[in-house]
């Protein structure tokens, strides 16, 4: 428990890192911002092309239920494959001063979080337009699913940033295992479709109840089933207290290893 | 006085690798390239100081000196032995670790500040008293990789000795800047240490530490070779040093 107090003395600097972030990750290109927006709207065109026009999917406004899983797998892609460098790309800093080492995945986490908020802009603008009915009181249920998914990424930065110091293969076998998890997770196609002797792995995939969540409250306009919210809650709980002890294991040797 | 710092029978070992194999394919041609020794750089390393005492750390290169530091600081930990430290630790290791080059200096007082725990507030607080220490106020909004180097240790060293730490641990930094800023330094830390602050100060200048310290502390590859009043252990120091280079040892 000695860590979230830590955590929080040191609030500032991750506030501070968050700034530094988000203001240099578009410098000096020439669209700066609007890359926050343009990447995945280019994802949404490319994969509804591809799944609307030549797979065909039966899908009633297909690229709303696609965009609406999309902003937050990019989220989670994005924490688990990038954030695992986030303690590398600082080695330096690692190796000369002291503060809480989780600082770096939070922060880089924390980031891409408020990103995706930025994203969830396109997302709602998107919803009005489509004319897809709005329901108030499931919209009550948001904060809590990206409460939970933030939760369940930071959990897994913290274990992908912590290995990737002693084992930097791991960066690019998670660019495989990304890919690999977003075919697994119901994003382009609904969890129905999956046959029924698969179904079982999907169990133990966090993101499948969470991108659950988000389309009962979005697109369906349902407020989510309780178990898909306690699943979520507890899968993301989980990870994130085991992020927490791998990473309070790893971290005693990475001045060393950088 | 309460005692501050408590370093009991630290050990501390590194892994040298002699050729570390670092792929697959040179991991299974060349099984044997991994080989590495471990070499012990502290053999059972106990210290203590109490509040608003300052204590030095002399000895020649490599003899553990920064490597203790870095287990006082957190940055490592022993592997056998324990080190308390209590209150705030603030940091001169490596100047201007953490600062970014592109930022104004003013940006990396709040950076910096912020990595040794201060919040926003309290850095505003803080900041007139910093920029003012470092005498650096028209530089303040210009990018910091347009500083010289003694500009940067002048920011560097304003923001750390600004902090309100309890403890101050110095690697090595006062033999930068000019004559006159070294001198406000020094009396900088003298001053801090009236108040109460601890001190551990890793030095080649044994004057400096005999002026300030209440004890010196002699590392000699690993291990504490001498301590106690600093003048009687530089005495012995210094003698073994004269030695070392007339090939007497």
């Amino acid at each position: 428990m000695a860590v979230f107090k830590e955590l929080f003395d040191y609030r500032q600097m991750i506030v501070t890192l968050i700034h530094k972030d988000l203001r240099g990750r578009y410098k000096g290109s020439v669209f700066g911002f609007l890359w926050t927006f343009i990447n995945p709207l280019f994802q949404l065109l490319i994969y509804n092309f591809v799944f609307s026009t030549i797979l065909k999917s039966n899908i009633e406004k297909f690229y709303l239920y696609l965009f609406i899983a999309l902003v937050p797998w990019g989220f989670f892609s994005a924490s688990m494959t990038t954030g695992s460098t986030s303690v590398l790309a600082q080695g330096g800093m690692v190796k000369k001063i002291y503060f809480p080492r989780e600082v770096l995945p939070i922060a880089y986490v924390t980031s891409s979080f408020v990103n995706m908020l930025y994203c969830f802009v396109i997302v709602f603008a998107m919803i009005i337009v489509s004319g897809t009915r709005i329901n108030i009181l499931a919209l009550f249920y948001l904060p809590i699913v990206m409460a939970v998914e933030y939760i369940l990424a930071i959990g897994i930065a913290l274990i992908t940033s912590a290995i990737t110091v002693y084992f930097r293969d791991l960066e690019h076998i998670l660019g495989i295992v990304s890919m690999a998890l977003m075919f697994l997770t119901p994003i382009v196609y609904p969890l129905e479709a999956v046959p029924q002797e698969y179904q079982g792995i999907y169990d133990f995939n966090p993101m499948v109840s969470v991108i659950a969540a988000y389309r009962d409250i979005l697109y369906n306009g349902e407020i989510p089933k309780i178990e898909t919210l306690a699943r979520a809650f507890v899968l993301g709980v989980l990870l994130f207290v085991v992020g927490l002890i791998v990473f309070g294991l790893l971290k005693r040797h990475f001045a060393e290893e950088l | 006085m309460e005692t501050v710092i408590q370093v009991t029978d630290v050990e501390k070992n590194f892994k040298v690798f002699l050729d570390k194999a670092q792929s697959l394919k040179e991991r299974l041609l060349f099984k044997n390239r991994s080989r590495h020794e471990v070499r012990q750089v502290l053999k059972g390393i106990s210290l203590q100081a109490a509040a608003g005492e300052a204590i030095g750390l002399i000895g020649r290169n490599g003899c553990g000196k920064s490597t203790l530091l870095k287990l006082m600081t957190k940055i490592m930990y022993p592997d056998s032995g324990s080190i308390e430290m209590k209150g705030r630790v603030s940091s001169l290791l490596e100047l201007g670790a953490g600062f970014h080059p592109d930022m104004s200096g003013r940006e990396n007082i709040y950076m910096n500040a912020s990595i040794f725990g201060l919040t926003k507030r309290e850095t505003d607080r803080r900041i007139q008293t910093i920029i003012d220490f470092s005498e650096l106020w028209e530089f303040m909004d210009n990018p910091v990789r347009t500083y010289s180097s003694g500009m940067y240790m002048r920011l560097a060293f304003a923001v750390a000795i600004n902090v309100d730490a309890d403890i101050l641990l110095i690697d090595e930094i006062l033999g930068v800047g000019d004559a006159a800023f070294q001198t406000k330094c020094f009396n900088k830390l003298k001053e801090i240490k009236s108040n109460g602050v601890t001190l551990v100060i890793v030095s080649h200048s044994l004057g400096q530490i005999e002026e300030i310290c209440e004890r010196s502390y002699w590392l000699r590859d690993g291990i504490i070779e001498k301590f106690g009043k600093p003048e009687e252990v530089h005495e012995k120091y210094n003698e073994y040093i004269n030695n070392l280079y007339k090939g007497e040892i």
